[in-house]
């Protein structure tokens, strides 16, 4: 077993040219030392619209054109917790330059509140997702009350304002009349919600003219239209942008993957739900029929009580395998991740329990021949047979692992298909779509429940 | 049809009236209607709206355009995929959404693929399916392209050009708008550029067989062997 860990230099004494102490002992010579970051490093410049046109297509971006013309001269804001961190910060980062860019005008406002507000949001946010929870008295007022400061701070002369999650949804006390369009969109598992505080919140939602779920089964029963809004990746950041094959080559080379032999590779934090243990275990199944390398590129064990404990199960597994490489990285490593992504002859995505799994998407839109358990919205993604292969335990992963690794023609066909659902489904260009045409519809045609 | 369209047998022929390429982008809205079991099924297909119909047919086609085979619908590929009914999902994967021109008539096929199953298979009807059905529905904006066909070639421009939406805006929703079991490119074919066996070739590909990007192929392969 090989195991590397990128961490800060703050936490890592070792110089950055140092090998590190995880290193299999089995083909040392293979492995250079890999890259310590010291920080992580400054973000890319955002892409503009014309960037895409070579991913998508004119046809694409001038769709996107006549939808904005129809909404020039109308106002968005886009109201959230947390400028940094987090998807939705990020997806709202690349979003709202985008609809500037269409001229459709869009502002960004971040609601703000002390350590004791996002303790109680914090809480709300797990009790919706179906954790136990006592919603009390003084938690109510506390989500309230900050609720109350940023209404009386903010204000709300767009034609549309959305409300991302549950923390802000109380602005909705905000709304004088009916002249502007106010949408919540939840990003957040709401399928087993905790019933007192979807209770509580539940009158808020309801005033909006709209809501936006991640999934159909998010949803609930509401007396407003409810639209789909598929998660969606970023095909030029750097998580996804294609890469120089000598830089997945340097990448396999300081982590000492061997790029001569097929490779199985999982991409997820080492969290039980995401069966990296699982993973190891058919690994291990297939490799006795065909030949093969697993890499388990993780991270969140360094931060992660739990994760830690899961990392060491994961070794436990792997023994002293040197076919299995796990890599414990830190959150900015999205190039590296990137590349370990493209050199994979076979991508995992082994989840028991999973909300979306963009790492599916990510391979997917790589091409890659991808294995997914069929839970959360890895089924929107892989469609079993034609877009990736679709498993319920250890040995159906296995097989499929031994299916792909000896089926090359079949491998890439899925690896096609793959690709060609995320570019019609699962692209930020889409998602920039989806968003322009809400906007009409709410404007234009007036509402429709 | 005009003289002129008729007689000038080159690319550069003018059509009675230019073809405007459209497209059509969607929005998914999540209805309240679901199925854990194909007795659900049955009974949310009878009460759904028509736009869901049309969602989880002619839209989901548009969706999986890149795939050749075994994609037809979501009700067939729900049968197969979480009611592991290969019988049930093979009738109702054979419905092709070109012989309807109205989604109500699409509708009454898919209602009476399920009532004769559920009646000679009674057991299938309550058993638990491995995930639930979501019926889902699309809004639907028309939007304008920057192409449009003055002339053949432009015409033939226009058709490499534009988006697979509009390929599937004009080819297979068409027969909706239009009440006809036919498609934008062949009414205009036959009415305003003279094309009647042009049309017709068109009309007969087979949608069902190759990816929606084939299909584009074929289109113009067939209208530029006429000019020629």
């Amino acid at each position: 077993m090989g195991t590397m860990k990128l961490k800060s230099a703050a936490s890592n004494p070792k110089p950055p040219d140092a090998p590190s102490n995880h290193i299999s002992p089995m083909r040392p010579e293979r492995r250079t030392a890999p890259r310590t970051w010291e920080t992580p490093p400054a973000p890319a410049p955002a892409p503009h619209l014309q960037d895409y046109e070579r991913i998508v297509g004119a046809a694409v971006l001038e769709e996107l054109r006549f939808l904005a013309r129809e909404l020039r001269g109308k106002t968005v804001k886009m109201v959230n917790s947390t400028a940094v961190g987090g998807g939705v910060a990020e997806m709202l980062n690349r979003l709202v330059p985008l609809l500037g860019e269409l001229e459709v005008q869009t502002h960004w406002d971040v609601i703000t509140g002390g350590n004791d507000f996002f303790e109680v949001t914090k809480a709300f946010h797990n009790a919706l997702q179906g954790s136990p929870y006592e919603l009390t008295r003084q938690a109510r007022e506390i989500f309230l009350t900050y609720n109350e400061q940023n209404r009386q701070r903010m204000q709300f002369n767009e034609d549309v304002i959305v409300i991302h999650d549950p923390q802000p949804a109380a602005l909705i006390r905000a709304r004088q009349d009916k002249s502007a369009r106010w949408i919540w969109r939840c990003h957040i598992d709401l399928s087993n919600p905790h019933p007192q505080v979807w209770g509580f919140l539940r009158p808020f939602i309801e005033q909006f003219d709209a809501a936006i779920f991640s999934s159909q089964s998010f949803a609930r029963q509401l007396p407003i239209p409810q639209y789909l809004f598929y998660p969606c990746i970023d095909p030029l950041s750097e998580k996804n942008k294609d890469l120089d094959d000598s830089f997945v080559q340097k990448v396999c080379d300081e982590f000492g993957i061997d790029r001569s032999r097929p490779i199985v590779t999982q991409v997820s934090r080492f969290d039980r739900l995401k069966d990296p243990v699982g993973v190891v275990q058919a690994f291990k199944l297939a490799r006795k029929y065909v030949d093969c390398q697993l890499v388990l590129a993780g991270g969140g064990a360094s931060d992660d009580p739990e994760g830690a404990v899961v990392l060491k199960e994961v070794r436990e597994a792997a023994g002293n395998d040197p076919d299995v490489i796990i890599l414990d990285l830190p959150p900015w490593c999205a190039l590296e991740i990137n590349a370990l992504q493209r050199a994979s002859t076979v991508v995992v995505q082994k989840s028991l329990k999973e909300g979306f799994g963009l790492t599916v998407t990510e391979a997917l839109w790589k091409g890659k021949p991808t294995i997914g358990g069929s839970v959360g919205g890895i089924p929107n993604q892989i469609i079993h047979k034609m877009t990736g292969m679709l498993v319920h335990s250890v040995e159906g992963c296995a097989y499929q692992i031994r299916y792909l690794l000896t089926h090359p023609e079949f491998a890439a066909q899925l690896g096609r298909n793959g690709r060609e659902h995320v570019k019609e489904s699962f692209l930020m260009t889409t998602n920039v779509r989806r968003w322009l045409l809400l906007l009409q519809i709410l404007l234009r045609n007036g509402l429709k429940v | 049809m005009t003289a002129q369209a008729v007689t000038t047998p080159a690319l550069h022929r003018t059509p009675a009236k230019p073809f405007y390429f459209n497209t059509s982008a969607h929005l998914l809205r999540i209805t309240r209607y679901k199925a854990n079991n194909l007795a659900e099924l049955l009974e949310a297909l009878r009460q759904c709206p028509e736009d869901s119909i049309f969602q989880h047919t002619f839209r989901t086609l548009e969706e999986h355009h890149f795939i050749r085979e075994g994609f037809s619908n979501d009700f067939a590929h729900w049968a197969l995929a979480a009611c592991n009914e290969p019988g049930l999902a093979e009738v109702l994967a054979s419905v092709d959404v070109r012989e309807f021109t109205s989604v109500e008539a699409l509708r009454l096929r898919f209602l009476e693929i399920m009532e004769r199953d559920l009646k000679n298979n009674p057991q299938a009807g309550a058993r638990p399916a491995d995930e639930t059905f979501y019926f889902c529905a699309s809004d639907i904006v028309v939007l304008p392209t920057s192409f449009q066909g003055r002339t053949m070639q432009e015409f033939v421009e226009g058709l490499r050009q534009v988006s697979l939406h509009s390929i599937h805006h004009h080819f297979i929703e068409a027969r909706l708008r239009l009440k006809l079991m036919s498609n934008d490119f062949s009414q205009w074919l036959h009415e305003d550029a003279g094309l009647t066996e042009t049309a017709r070739a068109i009309n007969r590909i087979d949608i069902y067989t190759v990816t929606l990007e084939e299909v584009r192929q074929q289109i113009v392969r067939i209208v530029e062997r006429a000019l020629t």
